[in-house]
This record gives structure tokens, sequence and C-alpha cells, in this order.
């Protein structure tokens, strides 16, 4: 069974980097694939990246999306290579004409979308939210808002579930939860949306004086019990990242 | 520790104290059991002694609370808390973490207690609740008694004096119920800690010295009591005459998760004038097996039949015309504004005549003591109300079989004996029940047969009385009426 898009817990190099050192990387990826507009190295970029799945442990099978996700970009490199006609033509038949600029433009946006996507995924898949939450909170965030995050991580599959349910006992009860006009529309969402509401606003009072009798809120900073554990692989990650960037900064200098 | 002088309380927007003139007094050390119907004023005391029902509720009260000379009423709620714990009815709406260490620490590092001695404490708090080995496990992944286990743990860490619990174990299996009360029993003996437990399930600490505190419309009827049993008193169905063809056929059913089926080649039959109990422990299947019945959950193997047919080639709103379900929790089943719009909900889905279903289900509301609160809106009713009018919904369109998933969580006995009297007048119509229940003081009531289900088959499957000796051998004790072996 495919899993959803979502941490896959690992012990892979990329799951033991530093959360935020991922998040630069992410970055940094991202913004290089928009300055450096080379197909040739967006390509090499996405095809490294793609290496990247394996080596974090993750069969390309158990990514949900993946297809979508070549889809979208073949669907961006064809419409440029089919409508920019602009530059050498290559290929005219009938209605038809290929350019080398059109080419070349479509290869680079669809393996940017590509790099985009990819070291988002890879992101998503190799990075606990709950580390990336403690991460935060531990380099300056207020913890108010870090444990805002974490409680929405919590509480997204409960309330999922509990969708599930107030749709099976509507169904249960006869409900036929496809509309029939607009007022129907309208009664059939309050009475599915209602129930849900309801048990939000219970598990809020519950949560909030949860947190209130474990003295959240008492002082403006808190401690923290977990320590992660030196790794040298962040070391040569952040080397990587300053060289990266310098190299970037020079390609860059040379263009103009 | 504690004293209470003619305290009283209103909620806001209410009309009615939800306390009134409640005077109190628990010495330290004291096992104080809270009990009294659904709705009396139970948990507004808890909130009252931790201090939550004035730093979260802008409510009216008179009188005197002390809690160990602080006055809850204008102390910070953060000072209250190094005083009294509070353990709420379902850990999972009190997790603010999502790992199990992070979720212990969590109060202390609120509190900015240095690192090693969170470590010393975390450690001495899940070894108090015999969960260390839980330590690095994230909390969705933990069992119901597990997770119950961790939320003790995490308010235990903060060392309070009090602790409170409101009904821990309401959704709770047997035998984790057991461990649970275990656990509360022997933390009050060696920390001498003050607990006061609300809790339906008085059977499972009936051994303990404790001082049975008893209410009823926010008053304190007793104080005094050591132990109560009012037996609850329902005539049983009569055994059914199993020569016709069952209703329900289930054969060699496999469902579940595609790599870890939970029901596995599951055979049961259920037939007509049945009131047939399911047992098991959390997590083994029950709840999948009642979606799988109605088609909501899918087969891996095997097949159901309904009245002879298979289920897969019935529609769905065919299906559920005969077939009803009565989920969990009762709010995620309340879809009218009214009382009355809700109870005919399901009949008018249905199309059918009023003149089958109106009469029938202005009585049973009339029994069920809601006759004057037909217009009301149902979220307006007390939980006990909700769960009475859930199980009317169901039953104002006559399905011929009736699937209840745990309908006694957090009932009083009042609550119990009406749907119990409700049910068995039922299944006399020639209608079937199966009912999955967790609490040992009911089951025996009212079943005709008795099934347990265990490694995803049915380990019991018999009569009453051959069930219980059935779920004696197989050492299911914590199952049996009593609680204990």
């Amino acid at each position: 069974m495919r899993k959803p898009l979502g941490y896959q817990p690992g012990m892979s190099f990329l799951h033991r980097l530093h959360p935020l050192l991922k998040a630069a990387w992410l970055v940094f990826l991202t913004l290089t694939a928009f300055l450096i507009q080379s197909p040739v190295f967006t390509t090499l970029l996405a095809l490294g990246l793609l290496l990247f799945f394996p080596a974090a442990g993750v069969r390309f099978r158990d990514v949900r999306g993946l297809r979508l996700l070549f889809g979208t970009a073949v669907f961006i490199t064809g419409l440029q290579i089919l409508f920019w006609n602009a530059g050498i033509p290559l290929l005219e038949a009938g209605r038809i004409k290929i350019t080398d600029q059109g080419l070349t433009r479509g290869i680079y946006l669809g393996t940017r979308f590509l790099v985009v996507v990819l070291v988002s995924y890879l992101f998503v898949i190799t990075t606990s939210p709950n580390q990336l939450a403690y991460s935060l909170m531990r380099a300056g965030l207020p913890y108010r808002f870090g444990f805002t995050f974490v409680t929405a991580l919590r509480m997204i599959p409960i309330f999922e579930a509990e969708a599930q349910t107030v749709y099976r006992a509507g169904q249960v009860r006869g409900v036929r939860y496809r509309p029939r006009g607009i007022r129907d529309l309208e009664e059939k969402l309050t009475g599915f949306i209602l129930p849900l509401l309801i048990s939000a606003m219970s598990k809020v009072d519950a949560l909030s004086i949860s947190m209130e009798g474990r003295c959240f809120g008492k002082y403006r900073t808190r401690t923290y019990y977990k320590v992660r554990k030196k790794y040298r692989g962040d070391l040569w990650a952040g080397l990587g990242l300053l060289l990266g960037t310098a190299a970037v900064v020079l390609v860059l200098m040379q263009e103009v | 520790m504690i004293r209470l002088e003619n305290f009283s309380y209103r909620y806001p927007g209410s009309e009615q104290f939800a306390l009134q003139e409640i005077n109190l007094e628990i010495d330290e050390g004291e096992f104080i059991l809270l009990n009294g119907p659904s709705g009396c004023g139970k948990t507004t005391l808890a909130l009252a002694l931790a201090g939550f029902l004035f730093s979260q509720f802008d409510g009216e009260f008179s009188g005197e609370v002390d809690v160990s000379g602080r006055n809850p009423g204008i102390e910070p709620i953060y000072d209250m808390a190094d005083l009294v714990g509070l353990v709420q009815q379902n850990p999972e709406n009190q997790f603010c973490t999502l790992m199990v260490e992070d979720e212990i620490a969590f109060g202390l590092e609120n509190r900015q207690i240095p690192r090693e001695q969170i470590e010393s404490r975390l450690s001495w708090a899940l070894d108090a609740v015999g969960s260390a080995h839980l330590r690095d496990r994230s909390l969705h992944s933990l069992s119901g008694g597990e997770k119950q286990k961790v939320a003790l743990a995490a308010i235990l860490a903060a060392k309070p004096r009090m602790i409170i619990f409101d009904e821990p174990t309401s959704s709770l299996d047997p035998p984790a119920t057991r461990e649970i009360f275990e656990i509360i029993l022997d933390l009050q003996q060696r920390e001498n800690l003050t607990v006061l437990v609300i809790e339906h399930k008085l059977d499972f600490i009936e051994q303990a010295q404790h001082r049975l505190i008893t209410m009823s419309a926010g008053r304190i009827l007793d104080q005094q009591a050591s132990h109560i049993h009012h037996p609850l008193e329902v005539t049983k169905p009569p055994v059914p005459y199993l020569g016709r063809p069952p209703i329900l056929e289930v054969e060699n059913l496999t469902a579940g998760y595609p790599d870890k089926p939970v029901l596995k080649g599951l055979d049961l039959a259920l037939f007509p004038g049945e009131l047939v109990s399911l047992l098991g422990d959390n997590g083994s299947g029950k709840s999948t097996l009642l979606l799988c019945l109605l088609k909501m959950h899918p087969l891996q193997s095997g097949s159901i039949h309904f009245q002879g047919k298979h289920i897969q080639d019935l529609e769905l709103p065919t299906l559920a015309r005969e077939v009803g379900l009565v989920f969990q929790n009762p709010d995620h089943q309340l879809f009218a504004h009214s009382v009355w719009e809700e109870a005919i909900l399901g009949p008018q889905n249905f199309q059918l005549e009023p003149a089958a279903y109106q009469d029938w289900t202005r009585s049973l509301l009339a029994q069920a003591g809601l006759d004057d609160r037909f217009d009301e809106h149902p979220y307006r009713l007390s939980y006990g109300e909700k769960r009475r009018l859930n199980l009317i919904s169901i039953l104002s369109y006559r399905p011929r079989l009736l699937l209840l998933d745990e309908i006694f969580i957090g009932q009083d006995q009042v609550n119990a004996a009406f749907m119990i009297s409700l049910l068995v007048d039922y299944v006399r119509e020639g209608n079937t029940v199966l009912l999955v229940n967790h609490n040992p003081a009911y089951y025996p009531l009212f079943s005709t047969r008795l099934t347990f289900l265990r490694d995803g088959q049915l380990a019991v499957d018999a009569p009453l009385e051959a069930g219980l000796s059935g779920l004696e051998e197989m050492g299911a004790e914590a199952y049996l009426p009593g609680g204990r072996s």
C-alpha cells in the first residue's frame, strides 16, 4: 500500500541531518533552479535529486503523487515546445513548429518544476515534523507558535478520522451526500460540519486544561529536555551549502 | 488537604447551579471514589478542586474552597498545578506533543526545570506507571491503555500532592482498566498521594481502601459509604429459537490493513431474536467487524450475507435501512436542529410513511424522558440524553439488525438500564442486536450469546453461561462479572 505523502522514519544521511540545515538546502536548491536558467543544470539537478530517494531508503512506489508530478513536468515541457515559436526552427509539420528556444525553454521549465517538487518531497519524507518544530523553537521561534504547529500536526489525523466517522454515521441514517440543489447542499454541509465543530470545541477545552495544568505559558521561555546528538553529516552538509552558495554567486557574477 | 464549605457554582449562561452547597473535607493521602449519574456535577467539582473552573470559565460561585491552604478561586492556575494534577477521560485529547518522552517532559520544560532533573523525573514517572519500555515510542502508536498510562506519567512527573482522575478508564477494555486501577492504587499507597477518581466502573476498585462519595443533581448525597452495589434490574430476553435461517452470516472474513489484517478468517452467524455481546481487547477488531457488516470497510477475503444476499450485491442505503449502527461518540452522530428532527431523520431519509414511525418514535422519546424537549437542539442535551437519542434515532426506523459500538461508555446505571430495557424489548420483537461492550457489569444481564474476539477470530462463541466458562478457561478473567478473578 502506498503511504500518504509525509514523514517516513529512517536512519539515512538525509534523515539524520539537522532539520534546519535541510530547510536551508531546500531554499538554496529552489532558488538556484530559478537563478541558473540552464536546462542542462536543472536536468542534472533533477536526476541527482532522484538518486537521493533510494539513498534515503525511500522506494519510488511508496511516494504518492510521483506519477502526477512527472506527468505535469512532461505537460509543461510539451506546452513550451509546441507553442514557443521564437528561435531557429528544428522541425516544422503543418501548423506545428518546434524551435531550439522552445525546446530549451520547455526542458528548463519542466525540469525546474521537477527540482522544486522533488526537493520538497525529500524534505517532507525525511524530516520529522516534530523535530522540525522543536528545532525551530530552539532556534528562537517563540514556543507558543512552535506548539501551535505541533498541535496542528497531532490533530489533523484525529479530525480526518472523525470526519470519516461523521460521514459514515450520516450514511447509516440514510443521508445521501450528493446534494440536490443549493439548499440541500447547505443543509448537508451544516449537518456534516456541526458535529466536527462541536468535537473540535470539546478538544480545545480538554487541551487547554491539559496545557495550563502543565504550566504552558507560565514563563516566556522554557527548557528543553531533548538534546540533538552531534552528527558529522551536518558539518559536511553545511560546508556543501556554503560552497554551493559561493559557486552559484560566482556563476551569476560571470553571467552579469 | 481539601476543604469546601457551602460551595456553589453556576456556569455562565446557565440557570441551574452545577454545584450546590458542597461541604467536603479530604485528608492528605486519602483515596476518594466519586460516583453519581451523568451530569450530576462530578467533573465540575474536579475542575473546582484543580482550579480550572475559575481559570477557564467565568461562572458565578459562592462559598469557600481551600486546597492545602490555597484558594483556587484566586491563585494562578500554574501555582495550583503544582498541587493538583488532573487526568482527563480521553488521553488523546490531552496530549500536547507527538512522542512519549516529549509528552512527559512537557510540563517540566514549561516549569523551566533543568534538563538533568527532567531526565530523572521522566524515568521515575515512566517506571511508576510501568511504562519504561514506551519511552521512545510515538503517542500515535500506543494502545488506549498505554496512552492513559503516559497521560498519568505526564501529570505524575510534576509530583503534585493530589491527582484527580476523571473517568480514566471509560474507553479501556477490562484488562487495561484493571491495570490502570492497580497503578493508581499502588501510587496512592507508595507515594501517599491524595487521589480522587470519578468512575462508573465500581467493580474494578472494590477491594481498595477508599471513601465513596455519591453526588446527585449538584449535591453530595453521601460521603461516608464504603462501597455500594446497585445491581441493575433487567428482564433478560428469552433465548431465541435458532432453527430459523440466520439473518446475517459471516464466513471466513479477513479484513483490516493490507499488511496487517485484524480479522483473520472470522465466522459468525446471527439469528433473529438474539442479543449478542461482542467482547475483545482494544484493537482486536470489533469496530472493524461492525463496519464490514455495513460495507463501510473493505473485505480482503470471505463473505457476508444479510438475509441470504451477499452484501456486495446490496446498495448501501438498502443495507443501512435494515442494519442500523450506533457509533461510540454521541457527538459524531447528531445532525439535525431539534431532538424530534434528529429522531426521525433516518425514517425520513429512508422515505418511510409517517404512520410507520411517528407514534413509535414519540413513545420511545417519552420513555427516554425526552418528550418535553422535542424542539431543543440535540447538542443542548446531557451526555446521557444524547446517548439515548442516538439509540432512538436508529430504532425509529426499526432496522432488523442493530449494531452497537460501546454505547455504555460514560453512562451511569440509570441510563444503561434504560438502554438495555429498550434493547431487550427490541429483540423480543424478533430483531437482532450485536453489541460491543467492555463493561462486565452489564453484558451478563441481557446477552443471549457471548462472543469474544481474539487474534482475529471468535475465540468464544457460545450461549451466555457457556461463554462465561469459556472466558474463564482462556484466562480472560478481567472480562468476567466482578472485574476480578
